[in-house]
Parts: structure tokens; sequence; C-alpha cells
């Protein structure tokens, strides 16, 4: 079985090879037969890889000791959904997701590319191939998944704090998400290579970009999750550098989806757009470097092993070669118009991305300077979360105040009397939210005022564009509030669901504002019948219970908690001592309040050999916010990634030139 | 157009130039990070460090009450320091583990910063063999 699986990633690698070298050649001698046969190449790499991929989840499905990776991450208690989730527990099986991710997404962005011009698809294979191949042939001679021993007996397990689905799930999002931004950076390059340096790839990658940004947003939150459920220190993120290397290709594509938009509306920026696109990518593959290679000291430090060389000498090729190919081809990339006003939808799209990218900077500098201040004084220095707070609050609160302030503006020159009117509303409902927050005693903290008041004016302004847009529409006749209302979302996709993608980056913005900035803490050592009180909620310790589960003994305590006279209910943090693993897992309970969106969490710190508890309890106001966040990102950006008949007209009109066609 | 310069470019260089005072005033007012040494490199350091080895023999005391007590060794190496720590004690920590922790040298022992310790296993994802 081994050597099969062994088989497909040689037979995966040396297609990938085929089409990374035949499909430069093909595109560069404009050879469609040749074309046609790396296209193939590339589609059958897919395949090569399922096979490899089915022969791994086999094995762990068999629980076939043989395979040293199977016996590393699964053992033989460990339930079944955890040991075929065990494929991406490891680094070997990461790798192999991350290709067969790339080789599916490969295929699909080759059927589906055609928009973007037979010349460009013709150099997005061998582009795609030279990914591929760099991730094959790490499979095939750095780190196979299928490296075979004798056949142990049982196998070490999967470490306890995975065994959540939330960890089931979040590594495939980040995959899909960091793994997706290489289609458009491959269409980048092929229109780049090509020199058809129109709209074309953007419009063409458009929604590639939009999925996997909003697949590595969705991992993201899971992942926040499940640090916020499962690890219980009581935050949900930390600044680790494996933490930042998610966000930081996050933050580019946002900047990226927002700027390609000037592209397409004024054919602006186009410089811009390849670097932030190159930027991406090449954050995605440092972000897997950083968490490989373990040069930067993490709370995740995953196996150190000796990947993290190939990582780094594939950024430096791929960042040299992207960046030489933008200097030849900068006479093409220049810009058809020019930016008419400092007070314009342009201007504000470029606002946006200039603090984007200015907070994602600063967070790879905080990342990488450890290894920075080390190689400069001899003496390694890590900065910590102070520095990634002050420079969120630098370059995000104005980024959130721009998102209400966007889409009010008008494209090219806005007025300033127009300007003024439509502001009326979002800036009233701010101001009088501001002195409400400020009477209702949220002063404590000045970065929560601001954030909140800024909040609103954000939520108005949508609400307005809403509003404006659905009269607008029922005015056209024919149609009530709810057929207009709908009309108006269905019509213009990609707009509203933008808009709703803000809505939920308000909420999330008032999540973490509520359970950082307002939180409160209190710990105390209680003995069987003590109490303590945090914020309002009495919680008295009742003493413990333990259970014996197939894997771990279950230890709990049991916490009463009181508002005033009422009885909420009985909460059982505890820990989870696991036998295999030899290690003890931290469980904590919540306290959901859906009325408030607060969360009363509780952690068993420290269990006393007496029977007493150091019991820690924070009350995290409007923390829920977060979670439902991410349910309206997935709505909204469901749907601007919706296929819409009308628009796909509309482009084949535009691009009815014959290019279109392979 | 001779003459006439993008306002974009001075936007995106105005803009550049007000990260980077940003980024100065901050780094000149809250310093260039913590130090982050190992224990034989802790002698002479009196500032915050950040400090990171290999925890050897058996940790004693009480982390919510005096303060849990350990030494700390370096990974690569056999200079070790005392460390008294008060707060939440990370599930992974025991003998044989990797952490970090902030604190300050204060005569001959590492006095630690309460909730710093932070564990780093080296085998998260890929368990000892």
């Amino acid at each position: 079985m081994a050597d099969l699986g062994r088989a497909a990633l040689v037979t995966a690698f040396l297609l990938l090879v085929y089409a990374l070298v035949a499909g430069s050649l093909a595109a560069w001698q404009k050879r469609r037969r040749l074309a046609e046969s790396a296209q193939n190449a590339l589609l059958a790499a897919f395949g090569a890889t399922l096979v490899a991929s089915a022969v791994l989840l086999a094995a762990l499905a068999r629980h076939d000791f043989s395979f040293q990776y199977v016996a590393d991450h699964t053992s033989h208690e460990l339930p079944l959904g955890y040991t075929l989730t065990a494929f991406w527990g490891g680094q070997e099986g990461s790798l192999l997701l991350w290709l067969l991710v790339l080789t599916g997404y490969s295929v699909a962005a080759v059927l589906t590319g055609r928009r973007a011009g037979r010349e460009v698809l013709a150099w997005v294979v061998p582009t795609l191939g030279l990914v591929g191949t760099f991730f094959a042939m790490l499979l095939v001679f750095v780190a196979s998944p299928f490296a075979t021993q004798a056949t142990a007996a049982d196998g070490a397990g999967l470490n306890p704090s995975l065994q959540n689905p939330y960890m089931a799930i979040h590594p495939p999002m980040l995959y899909l998400g960091y793994v997706g931004l290489t289609v458009p950076f491959a269409f980048a390059m092929g229109a780049l290579l090509a020199r058809r340096t129109d709209e074309r790839w953007i419009v063409a990658t458009r929604r590639w970009t939009l999925a996997a940004w909003a697949f590595l947003g969705v991992g993201q939150l899971l992942g926040a999750h499940w640090a916020y459920v499962e690890i219980g220190w009581g935050g949900f993120y930390a600044w680790d550098p494996v933490e930042n290397a998610a966000l930081m290709p996050w933050l580019a594509a946002t900047a990226f989806l927002h700027s390609v938009m000037i592209q397409e509306k004024r054919g602006m920026l186009k410089v811009w757009n390849v670097l932030l696109v190159v930027l991406a990518f090449c954050l995605s593959i440092f972000g897997t470097f950083l968490t490989r290679s373990g040069i930067i000291q993490s709370i995740h430090s995953f196996t150190q092993s000796s990947i993290g060389p190939w990582f780094l000498g594939f950024i430096c090729l791929i960042t040299a070669a992207s960046l030489s190919l933008i200097f030849v081809r900068l006479p093409l990339l220049r810009s058809k118009t020019r930016l008419e006003s400092l007070v314009s939808r342009e201007a504000t799209f470029l606002y946006n991305n200039l603090l984007l990218v200015a907070l994602a900077l600063t967070i790879l500098w905080g990342v990488v300077y450890p290894i920075l201040s080390q190689a400069v004084t001899g003496q390694a220095a890590t900065v910590s979360k102070p520095y990634y707070n002050f420079f969120l609050h630098t370059f995000g609160l104005p980024l959130l105040l721009l998102m209400g302030i966007g889409p009010l503006v008008a494209w090219r020159r806005a007025s300033l009397r127009a300007l003024g009117r439509t502001f009326l509303w979002p800036l009233g409902a701010a101001l009088i939210a501001g002195f409400a927050l400020l009477l209702a005693g949220a002063g404590s903290s000045r970065i929560g005022v601001i954030a909140y008041t800024f909040s609103v004016f954000v939520l108005a302004s949508i609400a307005l564009e809403f509003a404006r847009g659905t009269a607008a529409r029922k005015a056209l006749g024919g149609v009530g509030w709810a057929g207009a209302f709908s009309s108006l979302v269905a019509r213009n996709r990609r707009r509203y669901g933008g808009y709703v993608v803000h809505a939920s980056i308000v909420l999330l913005a008032i999540g973490v504002t509520g359970a950082s900035a307002y939180q409160t803490v209190r710990e105390a050592r209680l003995k069987p019948g003590q109490s303590m009180s945090v914020a309002g909620d009495r919680l008295v310790f009742r003493g413990y219970e333990t259970k014996a589960e197939s894997n771990h003994r279950a230890i709990r305590a049991l916490v009463d908690v009181y508002r005033g006279n009422d009885y909420l209910g009985r909460y059982k943090p505890g820990k989870n001592q696991y036998f295999a693993e030899d290690q003890v897992s931290n469980e904590v309970s919540i306290r959901h309040d859906w009325l408030t969106g607060g969360d009363l969490f509780l952690i068993a710190d420290q269990v006393n050999a007496n029977g007493s508890i150091d019991l820690k309890a924070l009350q995290k106001p409007l923390v829920n916010l977060l979670w439902l966040a991410g349910i309206v990102f997935i709505g909204g950006s469901l749907i601007a990634l919706w296929p819409d008949a009308r628009e796909a007209r509309r482009l084949a009109e535009r691009y009815a030139d014959g290019a279109v066609r392979i | 157009m001779p003459g006439q310069r993008s306002p974009v470019r001075l936007i995106v260089a105005l803009s550049i130039a007000g990260v980077l005072a940003v980024f100065l005033l901050y780094t000149s007012i809250a310093g260039g990070g913590t130090p982050a040494l190992r224990p034989s490199q802790l002698t002479g350091h009196t500032g915050r460090v950040s400090l990171m080895g290999q925890v050897v023999g058996k940790p004693s005391g009480d982390a919510h009450g005096a303060g849990l007590r350990f030494q700390l060794r370096d990974v690569k190496g056999n200079a070790t320091v005392p460390v008294v720590y008060k707060g939440s004690v990370p599930d992974l920590f025991r003998t044989g583990r990797d952490v970090v922790v902030d604190g300050h040298l204060r005569n001959g022992a590492f006095v630690a910063v309460p909730d710093t310790l932070v564990t780093k296993c080296p085998s998260k994802y890929s368990p000892k063999r």
C-alpha cells in the first residue's frame, strides 16, 4: 500500500514537472497542442494526488501502524473521526493536503479560467506547475507521508487539544484559503508573462480570490473559537507568530480585493495590484515556512524539520522572479486614468489599501523581529502584545471608520456639500451612541468608546446604503419593499455582499472590543461551599466529581452561578487526564448569555489536593458577536460569490473578441 | 502629462512617511522589544527579559500561593537558574518541557511576571519517538 502511495506521489511530481517545463515551452513558442498536453498533465497530477491521499486515508482508517505517519498521529482508542482527520494532524499529511488542494484548484482554475484569454492561460499552467512541483518535491524527497516501519502495536495518539471538532475543520479551511491565493497569483503572473495586462485576469480570478479570502477568514475565526473553548486561557487571539501567519495574507488579500475594483472601474493601480497579489501569495508561503521551520519561537511549535530551508529558498525564488517580471513589464502597467480628487471612492479605497498593507507589514516586522535583532545586535529580542495592539489600534480604527465613509463617497470626485448631506445620519447616530456610551460608563476604555462610536457610524452608513438602494428600486415601481430589497441585492451581489461583509467586520470589532477592553477577570482559591463574585455574578464552589472515560479521566469542579437571587445553573470547569498521551488538558466551562451576547468563562486553574480549587472567572461582554460575525461573514461572502447570470452575460459581451475560447 | 504628478504617488509617499513616523515614535517610546535569553545569558540583565529554557528537577510550591518554584536550564547547555512563578500554569508544563517565561533577575533568582508562562512543546504535532 505504501508503495502505491509513493508511486502516486512520484507520478504527480513528474506530471507537475512536465506541466511546468512543457507548459513554459508551449506558452513561449505559442504551441497550442503542447499547451493542451501540459494542461492535461496538470489535470492528471490531481488524479495522482487523489490516489496518494486515498492511500493515506485508507491506512489511517485501517490503523495500519506500519505507516510511520499513522503510528505517530493516531492510536487504537482514538475515535474514527479524529483518526481520519489526523490526515492533516502532522507535517507530511498537511503537505499532502496542500498538494491535493493545489492540484484540485488548478484543475478548476484551468477549466473555468478561459475568460482570462488563451495566452494568459497558457502561462497560468506552468506557474501552477511550478508551485505544485515544489510541494510534490517536498513530499517525494524530503517529507514523505508513506515512510514505513516495523508495525507498532499501538500508535502514539493524537494530541488531546486537537481532539476537537474545530481542529478537524480549521486546518483544511486555512489550506483552502492559503492555497487558493495561488490561483490569482498564477493568473497575475500569466497575464504579465503573456503581456495581457488589462483587467481580464482580475475578472477571471475575482471569485477565486474572494473564495480563498473567505476560507482564510473563516479558518481563522474557527481557530480563534477553538482557542477560546479548548485552550482555556480565556482569549481567542494571542498574536502568536503562527496566528499572525494566517492573518497577514488575509490582510493583503483584503487589500487586493478592494484595489482590483479600482482597476476594473478606472484602470488604475495596475502595478499595485500585481504587487499585492505577489505579497499575498508570498505571505501565505511564508506562513507555512513559519509554522514548519520552527525558526520563530511560537506556542504552536510544530515539528522542527528539515523543510524550512526549502521553503525559504522557494520564497526567495518566487519573490525575485515575480518582482523582476513586474519590473520588466512596468511599461505595460501604466494607468489609463488618474486619481482626480483626494475625496473620492478611489481615494478611500487607496487609503484602505495603505492601512491594510501597513498593518500587515507591521505585523510581519513583529514576527521577524527576533531574527532581525539577532542578526543585527547578536541578541534576539521579541515584541509582544502591546506592540501588536498598538498597531491594531493605530491602523485598525481608521480602517473601521473608512468602512463607513467609503460607500458614501462618490467615484471620481465627491462634492463636499453632497458628502455633508449623506453623512448627516450616520454621523448623528455615531455621536448619539458615543454620548450614550460615555453616560453608561463605557469611558473606562477610551479605545473602546472610539471603536464603538465608529462601529455605529459604519452600521448606520451601511443601513443607509441599503435603505436608499431599496427606495430607489421601489421607485421604479411594480414591487413592494421586500421585493425591492431582494432585487436590489440580487442585481448587485458584489456590492451588497460586500456591505454584509463590512457589517460582519463591525460585529467582529464590537465583539473583540467587548471581550478585551471591557472584560472583568477575578481569581480566587475556594474551598467547597465558598464563593466569589465577578461583575455581578456570584459563583459557589460545591466540590468535585470525577468520571472515567475510555481514554481519559475527567475531573470537574461543580460551580453554581447566581445573579442576585436567581440561580443561573451549574457549570463544570475541570481537567482531563489523558492516559496514552500522558497529558492534562484544561476543560473550561462557558455560560453564554444569549440576551446580552456576553460570556461567563470559568477556568479550573488549579485542582488542589486538599479539595480546594483555584478558580478563574472572566466576564466577557458581547464576545458572542465575534462568532455571529463569522456567520454574517460567510453569508456576505456567499452573496458576493453567488454566480450571477446577468453579470456573466455582461462580461461575455465585453470580452467577445475571441479571446474567451481556447 | 509632464509637470503633473499623480496624487496617488503623493498619497503613497506621505503614508509611507506617516507609517514610518508612527513606527519610530512607537519604538523610541516602547523600546525595541524584550530580549529573549537563555539561562546562561542572564547575568548582567536587570530589566524585563523573556527567558527560555528546559524545566529540570521537580517543580515545587503553589503557583496560586507563595509561588511555583522550578529550575530552568539551557536547552543545549548546563547553566541553570531558579525561577519563582505565580499565576496560571499551562497544561503541558512539567519536568523536561521547554518553556518561555517573562521576568526579572533578582539576587540570582528569576522572578517571573504573573501569567506569562508558556510551554513550548517541541513535539506537539509529532509525538516523541
